[in-house]
């Protein structure tokens, strides 16, 4: 095989996996967060690809194109890292299976194992003592599921 | 001999279904090392299936790069704690960015360093820290349909393999882009003014879609101090 058709192939296949893997972490991890990082891997399959095509037809329309993703990415990370946050200070969980009652009325319960909602609780790490100064300032109710901070 | 290559990529790509299986976060029978295990196992059958280019320095850079970056992958998806998982991602950027550098794109490996690790990153990390609440929460102890969505991926990433395989050994895929020579590349895409020809690339060709990004940067940005700001608004009229 040629060079530069094995070394696009390898590219394609490359990209392939990336996309690949980027998809399984999207569609069954649960942290809102990490779903987002895995799109992000989707992303970069594709630029890979994109750069990878640009090569073998020797132009730049390939490398265009990855600078628009790079761009829409950071437009999309801006956007999704602020709807997370909102998200999560609506329910204050990070776990996407907290708005599973968005679903249709008629759909199944969701396949969540029972023990998954049994989270497991660090213990609680010895904190320093310090002298008290001062009063703690009053936390807003909203805030309480910070508190374990 | 002919059948066994032809079988070969199928169990590698069997071998990486059980692997990111068993690499999932979630209760199984089987260690998660077992699928890491399988997982370096089809990614070596996969590597020894790809077709070589001829310089043995060139091929196991690629290579190299190609295995830490499918590797971090792997990793950054199926860690329990999300800093890791960011951290993962983070050496799978810079693998991609080594990668394009290999392509000859130096001005997208610089763009990706900069703006995937050192924007989206640090931006990640900054969300981790202020939403994620103590202890290793349930939901990245147990996930979603693990055996389907690796099935669906294998499948994917099979079917995308095998055509682009075929189309491009059978030479079907080629088109008007037939194999070049070093010295079309060299006056092409390798060329020594690498930013320069990108640069009058992007400013001539494509003027209007880069005005166009800029406004798209824009609009995110004000829709994300929206969505931040009504959040906090309608919170408070609901105290009142």
């Amino acid at each position: 095989m040629h060079a530069e058709l094995a070394l696009l192939n390898n590219c394609l296949v490359v990209g392939a996996v990336l996309f690949g893997l980027g998809l399984v972490g999207f569609l069954s991890r649960r942290n809102m967060l990490i779903m987002f990082l895995s799109a992000e891997m989707m992303l970069q399959g594709a630029s890979l690809s994109f750069a990878a095509w640009g090569r073998f037809h020797n132009d730049f329309g390939g490398q265009t194109l990855v600078l628009f993703i790079i761009a829409v990415a950071a437009a999309e990370a801006a956007i999704a890292l602020a709807l997370v946050l909102t998200l999560f200070a609506l329910r204050g969980r990070l776990d996407i299976a907290a708005w599973h009652d968005l679903r249709e009325a008629h759909l199944p319960p969701p396949l969540i194992d029972e023990e998954g909602e049994q989270v497991e609780a660090a213990p609680p790490r010895p904190r320093p003592r310090l002298s008290p100064a001062g009063l703690p300032p009053p936390l807003p109710p909203d805030m309480e599921h910070r508190l374990r901070l | 001999m002919m059948t066994e290559a032809r079988y070969l990529p199928l169990l590698a790509l069997l071998l990486g279904a059980v692997a990111l299986w068993l690499l999932l976060p979630g209760k199984k029978a089987w260690p998660r090392r077992l699928g890491g295990l399988l997982g370096v196992t089809a990614l070596g059958l996969v590597f020894s299936l790809l077709p070589r280019a001829g310089q043995w320095a060139a091929d196991s850079l690629f290579l190299l790069l190609a295995a830490v970056a499918i590797f971090s992958a792997a990793a950054a998806i199926s860690f329990r704690n999300p800093v890791y998982c960011a951290l993962w991602f983070g050496q799978t950027l810079l693998a991609v960015a080594g990668l394009l550098w290999f392509l000859g794109a130096q001005f997208l490996a610089f763009a990706t360093v900069v703006v995937y690790v050192g924007a989206i990153l640090v931006l990640f990390l900054f969300v981790l820290m202020l939403a994620q609440p103590e202890g290793r929460a349930a939901c990245d102890r147990i996930s979603f349909e693990s055996q389907i969505s690796s099935v669906a991926a294998i499948v994917i990433v099979g079917w995308l393999a095998f055509a682009v395989g075929g189309a491009l050994s059978s030479g079907g895929g080629a088109g008007e882009g037939a194999p070049l020579d070093a010295e079309a590349l060299a006056d092409g895409v390798l060329t020594s003014e690498h930013v320069w020809r990108l640069g009058t690339e992007l400013f001539t060709q494509h003027f209007l879609a880069i005005q166009l990004v800029g406004v798209l940067l824009l609009v995110a940005l004000v829709g994300a101090a929206v969505i931040v700001s009504r959040q906090r608004m309608v919170k408070k009229s609901g105290e009142r």
